[in-house]
Order: structure tokens, then C-alpha cells, then sequence
């Protein structure tokens, strides 16, 4: 069984439907998990039907749930400089798609926080994975593995002039080797499972910001297309859009945003 | 016109300066792409295109996702992403966890280009501090690819040559001068 027949079966035993996904990746990823697994993919779709915590495993591995505090620096501090400065002055709503464990959340709050604007804020992260929500949740995370973090937090605070501590925002605890982020910032988002690849919106409202970087890099053209739309009836004329730094847009929505090297508006 | 569809290298500890001097030696008309898979230290992350396309004699782009590769261009792994070849000749990217404790991974873009140009791909390993390409360019041989490993006596760093020869032979083992003119006399 070659990698797209066990995608088209994985998706009828399973509803999950990987079958638009980036060939490269995705062929690899699966390679992994039948070498970790030491089973076929028969094997593989045969467990999946009768052992669902097995399923939400093979789940997982497929997807990539990389995500880093303050991923490139030097385009928060630009986004800090622009798109946190010409908010509305409402409540604004943030939405992030495909948040993983949430670091990218909490790097937005603590943009948020650093500009006394938490309390007008509404924040909701969604992803396929309802073992990473969890771990957003909870804000813990490794702490000698994950060092840059402090790092890029330190680049951040210098580019926009802030004294502010890692420490101000995380608890560090060195004999758990862990970090926790502190209230307000924990608790202060929402967190939605939800499967982009369905085409539908999980919650009603409209957003302000849609931070979306480095998700669409794993979906082949068409599901792009079909995503993006979906993202864009969900966004208020003017409202931003941030993909990951080498991520443009499908051509077809190419004229519908403005873009300015960091971020895309929404043309009214 | 060459049989190649692509030159692919990759490189560590050392290879920028390699790199360098490679791109600002090659004849202007050469256009087989390059595609170019490099480490890079953590806090220099931005700049490397800008300084590569200061002396290089053809464009050097870091591409975005989907970009689809074009003659006379070099693509450089941008900073933190995975680098892969797809069959439809375009590049994907992806931030998947590290290979090799590397983000580019040298193995994944050569692989990848493996599959995608089977024996139309040179592949190139250069000097470097890690073992990663090594699997990558022993694939790009099994495919019958042309492969080449840059001389460990004249490497910044010999960790990466010397794990490419471990688990491979190359076609040619080359100094950097002897890699310049091999691709400047590949049509």
C-alpha cells in the first residue's frame, strides 16, 4: 500500500483527511511512524479501527506541532512597531491557527501585556491536536531544552524598549526544569479543538488578527485555496493577517489583501 | 544544454566562505539551478542571501513555500525552515523538528532531490562539523545521481566529508577549486 491509498483509508476510518497535504512532508512523517511502530500501514489502519487512543497517536505524529516564543524576533518587534499600533480601539479579536502547545499565543499576550491592552483582548488558539491544547492550557513547558526561548524574549524586549524579565512572565522552576507562564497571561485564552481541513469556521464571531504562520506550508495548492477562503470570510475589512516569514498567499487572493513585507490586510 | 536538473549541496562549519567563492566563480551564463542547504549559527539567522548575492555571479533567493525552482537562480534554505524538493518542481518548506540537530537538515533537501530528479541531480557535500548530509547524499547516489565530496584535506571541517565517504562513494572527490570547474565545464 503506497502512502496515498493509506491516506485515503485513514480518512474513512477516522474522519481525519490528510490526503491534501504537502507530499514531502507528509510521505516522510508516515515513513517515521511505521519505523517507530515497526508495523505496516494494513497494520497501522487496522488498530486505528478498534484502538482509538492509538488513532489519536498516529494523529499527532502526522502533524508537526513545532512552535517557538518569539519565532524570528526581529518580525515582533516590526509587528509591535505597526499592526499592535493601529489596532482598533474596541475589543480586538485575535485568532491562531494551528497554536500547537501555544507559545505563539503567549508571545501575543505578552505584546498584549507589554502595551496595557490585555483586557480589550479576546484570544482564541485552535488546533487538530486535543493533546497540544492541553500542554497550551496548562503554559508549562521544558526549560533547559527550550533556553533560546529566552533569548529571542531578551531580542524582543530590546527591539521595542522594555525593561521587562523573562522572569516577569514565567515562573522558572530549575529542579522541575520547567517554565510556567503566570496569570494573567495563563487562563487568558481560549483554546478550540478544530480541524481546519473540514472548511468550517469554529466559533462565530469575526477576528481582527489571524496569526497563521507556518501552517499552510504543510497543505498542497488546493486545500490552501479552500482554507484561505474560509479565513478570509472570517476577517473584517482591514483586518491583518500574519503568515510564517517564507509564506505568501494563494495567487487568487493575492489582490484581496495589502501587504506589507510582515503582515497582509484586508482591502475593503 | 546540460542532463541536469539541479546542483544540490549542503554545507556546515565553513561552507559559507565556500559557498561564497563557488557562486562568484561560476560563469554568469550557468543556469542549472542551485540549490543550497547550509547551517547556520543561531544568532546570525538573516543577512547570508544579501551577502551571498553581493558577489555571486548568478541570483540567490531564500524561496518561499511553493516556489517553483527556475534556471539561472540559487535557493538557499531560509533560516529555521526545512528545505524540500517536490516532484512538480517546486520547494516546499516545513519548521518539523530538527534532523541532526539541524533546521535546515541537509539530509531532508537532498533526499528530497533525490526522489524528485533521481540521476538529472549533482549532488555536492562540503566542509562541515556535523554528520548530517550524509545520509542525503548516499541517497542522491543510489539514485545514480553524479556526487561529490569535497576533499577532507581541504575542508575548515572534516566531520561532514568524512561521514559522506563512511556511508557512500562519490563519483569525484574534489578540492573547491576542482568543484568550480567542474561546474563551469558541465554543459
Amino acid at each position: 500500500m503506497d502512502f496515498k491509498t493509506f491516506l485515503q483509508e485513514f480518512k474513512k476510518i477516522t474522519d481525519y483527511d490528510f490526503c491534501d497535504y504537502s507530499e514531502n512532508s507528509i510521505s516522510r512523517r508516515l515513513q517515521k511512524i511505521c519505523d517507530e511502530t515497526k508495523m505496516t500501514f494494513e497494520e497501522i489502519l487496522r488498530r486505528c479501527v478498534t484502538d482509538r487512543p492509538f488513532m489519536g497517536r498516529v494523529v499527532e505524529d502526522i502533524t508537526v506541532n513545532t512552535t517557538e516564543l518569539f519565532r524570528d524576533p526581529q518580525v515582533w518587534v516590526s509587528l509591535f512597531n505597526t499592526l499592535y499600533k493601529s489596532l482598533p480601539k474596541t475589543t480586538v479579536t485575535f485568532w491562531h491557527i494551528g497554536c500547537s502547545v501555544g507559545l505563539e499565543v503567549y508571545s501575543n499576550l505578552i505584546m498584549l501585556s507589554e502595551l496595557n491592552m490585555l483586557d480589550k483582548c479576546r484570544i482564541i488558539g485552535t488546533d487538530i491536536n486535543p493533546r497540544v491544547l492541553s500542554v497550551a492550557k496548562k503554559g508549562e513547558y521544558a526549560y533547559s531544552f527550550n533556553k533560546y526561548f529566552e533569548d529571542n524574549f531578551n531580542a524582543v524586549m530590546r527591539g521595542i524598549g522594555s525593561k521587562s524579565k523573562f522572569s516577569d512572565y514565567f515562573d522558572i522552576d530549575e529542579k522541575k526544569d520547567q517554565i510556567k507562564i503566570k496569570p494573567p497571561l495563563l487562563g487568558k485564552p481560549r483554546f478550540i479543538c478544530h480541524n481546519l481541513v473540514m472548511g468550517q469556521s469554529p466559533f462565530a464571531y469575526r477576528v481582527d488578527v489571524v496569526f497563521f504562520r507556518n501552517v499552510m506550508i504543510y497543505f498542497n495548492d488546493a486545500l490552501q485555496r479552500k482554507i484561505m477562503a474560509m479565513v478570509y470570510s472570517k476577517m473584517y475589512d482591514n483586518s491583518f493577517l500574519i503568515l510564517g516569514k517564507r509564506e505568501d498567499l494563494p495567487k487568487s487572493l493575492k489582490s484581496k489583501f495589502i501587504s506589507n513585507n510582515i503582515f497582509f490586510q484586508k482591502a475593503n | 544544454m546540460s542532463d541536469y536538473k539541479a546542483i544540490v549541496i549542503g554545507g556546515s562549519a565553513g561552507s559559507f566562505a565556500l559557498v561564497l567563492k563557488l557562486l562568484s566563480r561560476l560563469s554568469p551564463s550557468f543556469d542549472i539551478p542551485i540549490i543550497i542547504c547550509m547551517h547556520r549559527l543561531k544568532h546570525i539567522r538573516s543577512g547570508l542571501v544579501e551577502s551571498l548575492n553581493v558577489k555571486s555571479k548568478i541570483k540567490v533567493v531564500e524561496p518561499n513555500d511553493k516556489e517553483r525552482i527556475e534556471k539561472g537562480k540559487a535557493y538557499l534554505a531560509p533560516s529555521n525552515y526545512h528545505m524540500f524538493i517536490e516532484f512538480d518542481g517546486t520547494i516546499s518548506l516545513s519548521i518539523e523538528d530538527m534532523n541532526n540537530h539541524s533546521r535546515p537538515s541537509i539530509d531532508y533537501t537532498l533526499s528530497s532531490a533525490s526522489v524528485a530528479f533521481r540521476d538529472r541531480c549533482v549532488g555536492i557535500i562540503l566542509t562541515g562539523a556535523n554528520k548530517d548530509g550524509a545520509k542525503g547524499i548516499k541517497d542522491i547516489a543510489d539514485k545514480k545521481g553524479f556526487t561529490i565530496v569535497q576533499d577532507p584535506a581541504t575542508a575548515e571541517v572534516d566531520t561532514m566529508p568524512k561521514s559522506a565517504l563512511r556511508v557512500m562513494k562519490p563519483n569525484l572527490i574534489l578540492s573547491p577549486d576542482g568543484i568550480i570547474d567542474f561546474l563551469n565545464n558541465l554543459k
